[in-house]
């Protein structure tokens, strides 16, 4: 039960939060092609959400790939909001990388 | 984007991903269980239970999705309007909704038809229709009608908007569009059409 609902819940917001990124594009904005890898991830997530219900240790695998996909393109982002934060560039520049590292679009 | 979007979405996204890393990692290295005291944190599968009532979920939340994505599909298109204007109409077209004493717009072969009168102004009492549909624009006469274009490099049709006014007779809603050359379109400031038959 629980790596279902683990699974489960971070596709969920994982894909919400990358869709919702994905979805400016419609407007005119760049996109990322990490954000493509990480829905992926998302989708595979939630895979391994259902084969935990029957074969939990091949899941568990599943889930650690979609898990790095997912991090490939939440880690920049983190990087650079730390570096951002640490104090190395100016609050506008700040705001810049953030949409652009999708953390705060 | 609201609240939601901007700050908690994605640190909750990775903070939940965090966590998954973890587990799976934990879960996929892990030596085989000797500990049955973990069970509960790594177990071995779920009961027949467990998976029928994640099937019924599912499968409920799949015909929920289909369902909404269908209705909200079905709300965003219209029929299409086919505006009749009057032949060598250069100025501001405007279509007043809503408007009690006046009559409902017909419908012919699945289209609004909206004749417009020579001063440019129709009124009607059907409501404004809302949604994604492919209007046309047509010149009349006694002679016939020719459709004009509203695209590029030949567009006629200008400047479409929607909008509500509130005035001593209550509130308007009204379109508005211009009829003419784009330099036409760039001279014209704001004042009603006039006829140039």
């Amino acid at each position: 039960m629980l790596p279902f609902v683990l699974y489960f819940t971070c596709a969920v917001v994982t894909g919400f939060h990358i869709y919702t990124l994905l979805a400016l594009a419609v407007y005119g904005a760049p996109f990322n092609p990490l954000e493509l890898l990480a829905l992926l991830g998302s989708l595979a997530l939630m895979i391994a959400a259902y084969m935990s219900l029957f074969r939990p240790y091949a899941a568990a695998r599943v889930a650690l790939i979609a898990a790095l996909a997912l991090w490939s393109f939440y880690a920049p982002a983190i990087a650079r909001m730390v570096r951002t934060r640490i104090g190395t560039s100016t609050s506008t520049l700040s705001i810049g990388i953030y949409q652009a590292s999708g953390i705060g679009s | 984007m609201n609240t939601f979007d901007k700050m908690i979405l994605p640190y909750l996204a990775m903070a939940v991903l965090l966590a998954v890393t973890v587990y799976a990692a934990s879960a996929s290295f892990r030596q085989k269980p000797d500990d049955s005291r973990l069970n509960w944190l790594f177990p071995d599968g779920t009961s027949r239970s467990f998976r029928i009532s994640v099937g019924i979920l599912t499968a409920a939340l799949t015909v929920g999705l289909v369902g909404w994505f269908s209705v909200s599909a079905r709300k965003s298109t219209r029929l299409s309007s086919r505006f009749l204007i009057p032949e060598g109409y250069i100025g501001r077209v405007r279509i007043e909704f809503e408007v009690s004493a006046a009559p409902a717009l017909p419908v012919e072969v699945g289209q609004y038809v909206l004749k417009i009168p020579s001063n440019g102004v129709l009124k009607t009492s059907s409501p404004e229709q809302y949604g994604w549909a492919n209007d046309s624009y047509y010149y009349y006469s006694a002679a016939g009608a020719h459709q004009l274009s509203d695209s590029d490099p030949h567009r006629l049709v200008w400047g479409k908007i929607n909008g509500e006014a509130t005035g001593s007779s209550g509130k308007t809603k009204y379109e508005e569009f211009f009829v003419g050359t784009k330099s036409q379109f760039m001279d014209q400031s704001g004042a009603g059409g006039k006829a140039t038959p």
